[in-house]
């Protein structure tokens, strides 16, 4: 399996020469099987620039298939759909799993439908897409088959709402994205559940929007500090902890500074085994 | 007064290394009159930054006042709006304006700013928020500032305004395609038309009456700010996408007599080194031409200096 990163930034994308080293796109990481199936989680800002490289392959010639997972639908995990450039080439195949409100497929499709209303997108509705673009309501609980990976999600808390967590596994090996969780007792220990989720996975990416001296003033907005996410790879006994989602406002030099703090922090609290990986613009992983 | 740049980038942002310079948030310009609050236009991600500058001054303590004219309400327009510190301080007064729509305007912000989009919806924001609709034509006054606007061609209608204040004046007229070759409005073209066709008597002489418009609020005016997303190759491909390109930008420059063309709403994937190349290129045109505009492209931070100080 490999992960590649597209976008690693929160809430809203963030230009400039001092977020060049990480990069200022929204949320946006690839997951491509040893068989080559595609897995591409949340549409953020880094999807257009994923797009421009898939056209190169199949899917510039219409013969492109990937499955998308969606955590949730806050414009910084959607924002890149209306310019990832494959669902204008016909014959590309794609299928949207996301958080269904109730359960509910046709739910989801009119909250993404909403984002290309004519008041806001030229495209105006998902109609206009050249591609086959299916909207399904991602089960919880049960496992589903997805480009010929298994994966099974959870709904965490995020501030007044829920996001999608991932655990994706192939041949034994396992990767779980967890970005934009935010327990509502926020600095409280991970919670029984969540641990069981990301228990003993390879890689677990997770929520490490804040330092824990940012979060005092920024309470319940659903984010985590790198000191849960650090907790959270400890008690699941992850192999190995990606940093994901950073604030807006951070520079480089910041986010520098925030995975220095949490591999600190993993040292001081039992979590030595855990290598650190800090997610990167246009770096790749390989399980 | 002075007019800054805080988002020069059309469609989406786009950060990474080949748009340091010239930056990657989408459209956002500052028009600050002498012994006023500011007068922003478009509220892209650009206006993020310009936020937290303003919260520098008054706004900090909510007694900050400004205007946002919006030219039209596609996301690369709007969506700094949610992230502009001063809406979330009490005491700010914060005025709206932007083109009437089929819902009232503040539908249209409120369904940006709600579940399932973004957490924070506008009834939370705790500034005094005013939402203004206008219509081409429409001449109104901030302050001491006069504005006025015009239609252009872009789907689902933009609209180009003028400030004029502290004895100099500045148009905005982003985004909108020439006024030649197609008349775009409603209707979702699936497909680039062709350039060939004649056009009906019609449309043609609708365009007439918007490119007449655009040039009636530019005319004389110290600055003009034009959308010039596209090469014009690139505008040939993509005619029904309702941006511009340099050439038509000079046209309308030299027929409105402006004293400064500056090219704005530059195309995502554009690099600073190609801006560089494109403004070179055209300034050669403008003086072969003997023009007597100044020809600049816009990038973030750049400020320019208009009539009183």
């Amino acid at each position: 399996m490999k992960i590649r990163f597209w976008g690693v930034r929160g809430s809203i994308p963030a230009p400039g020469p001092d977020t060049n080293r990480y990069g200022g796109n929204t949320s946006c990481v690839s997951v491509t099987s040893d068989s080559g199936g595609l897995i591409i989680i949340d549409m953020g800002t880094g999807l257009m620039h994923l797009g421009n490289t898939l056209m190169g392959r199949e899917f510039g010639k219409g013969q492109g298939k990937a499955s998308i997972l969606l955590s949730h639908t806050h414009w910084d995990h959607i924002q890149g759909l209306g310019f990832f450039a494959p669902v204008f080439i016909g014959g590309n195949q794609f299928a949207v799993w996301g958080p269904g409100p109730y359960g509910s497929a046709e739910m989801l499709e009119d909250i993404l439908e909403g984002q290309m209303d004519p008041n806001f997108s030229p495209l105006q509705t998902l109609k206009n897409f050249s591609a086959t673009f299916e909207v399904k309501a991602a089960p919880c609980g049960a496992p589903f088959q997805a480009e010929g990976l298994t994966v099974t999600c959870r709904e965490h808390p995020h501030g007044a709402t829920t996001a999608l967590a991932f655990r994706i596994e192939e041949g034994g090996k396992s990767f779980v994205y967890a970005s934009d969780v935010g327990q509502p007792d926020e600095g409280a220990p991970p919670t029984p559940e969540a641990v069981e989720f990301y228990r003993g996975a390879d890689v677990l990416l997770h929520d490490t929007t804040y330092f824990p001296h940012n979060q005092l003033n920024r309470r319940n907005r659903g984010f985590s500090t790198y000191e849960d996410a650090a907790a959270a790879a400890i008690a699941a006994k992850v192999k190995r902890l990606v940093t994901f989602h950073y604030d807006q406002d951070y520079t480089d030099d910041d986010v520098d500074a925030l995975v220095s703090a949490c591999r600190s922090w993993l040292d001081a609290h039992g979590g030595k085994e855990i290598e650190l990986v800090p997610a990167r613009e246009g770096e790749e992983i390989t399980i | 007064m002075k007019v800054r740049f805080w988002g020069v980038r059309g469609s989406i942002p786009v950060p990474g290394r080949s748009t340091n310079r010239y930056g990657g948030n989408t459209s956002c310009v500052e028009v600050r009159p002498k012994n006023a609050g500011p007068i922003i236009i478009d509220a892209g991600t650009g206006l993020r930054r310009l936020g937290k500058t303003l919260m520098e001054e008054a706004f900090k303590d909510g007694k900050g006042k400004a205007s946002i004219l919006i030219s039209h309400t596609h996301w690369d327009h709007v969506q700094g709006l949610p992230f502009f510190s001063p809406m979330y301080r009490a005491g700010n007064e914060i005025e709206i304006y932007a083109r009437q729509r089929d819902m009232h305007l503040e539908a249209v912000f409120s369904a940006q700013n709600r579940a399932p989009y973004f957490p924070v919806p506008l009834s939370a924001m705790h500034a005094d928020m005013r939402f203004r609709e206008v219509l081409e034509g429409t001449k109104f006054e901030i302050g001491g500032a006069k504005i006025s606007c015009t239609r252009l061609n872009h789907p689902w209608i933009a609209i180009a305004y003028r400030v004029e204040v502290d004895g100099a004046s500045v148009v905005y007229c982003s985004d909108t395609a020439p006024f030649a070759d197609y008349l775009l409005g409603r209707e979702f073209v699936t497909q680039a038309p062709s350039l060939d066709e004649p056009l009906s008597p019609e449309t043609t002489a609708e365009l007439a009456q918007m490119r007449a418009g655009v040039i009636n609020l530019a005319k004389n005016a110290d600055l003009l700010i034009y959308d010039t997303q596209f090469t014009k190759e690139e505008y040939r491909q993509r005619p029904h996408w309702g941006h511009s390109h340099p050439d038509d930008a000079i046209a309308i420059a030299r027929e409105a007599k402006v004293k400064t063309l500056c090219l704005f709403h530059h195309a995502p994937l554009r690099s600073d080194d190609e801006n560089d190349k494109i403004l070179a290129q055209y300034r050669e045109v403008v003086a072969a031409q003997n023009d007597k505009f100044d020809l600049v492209s816009a990038y973030e931070g750049l400020e320019i200096p208009l009539g009183d100080q």
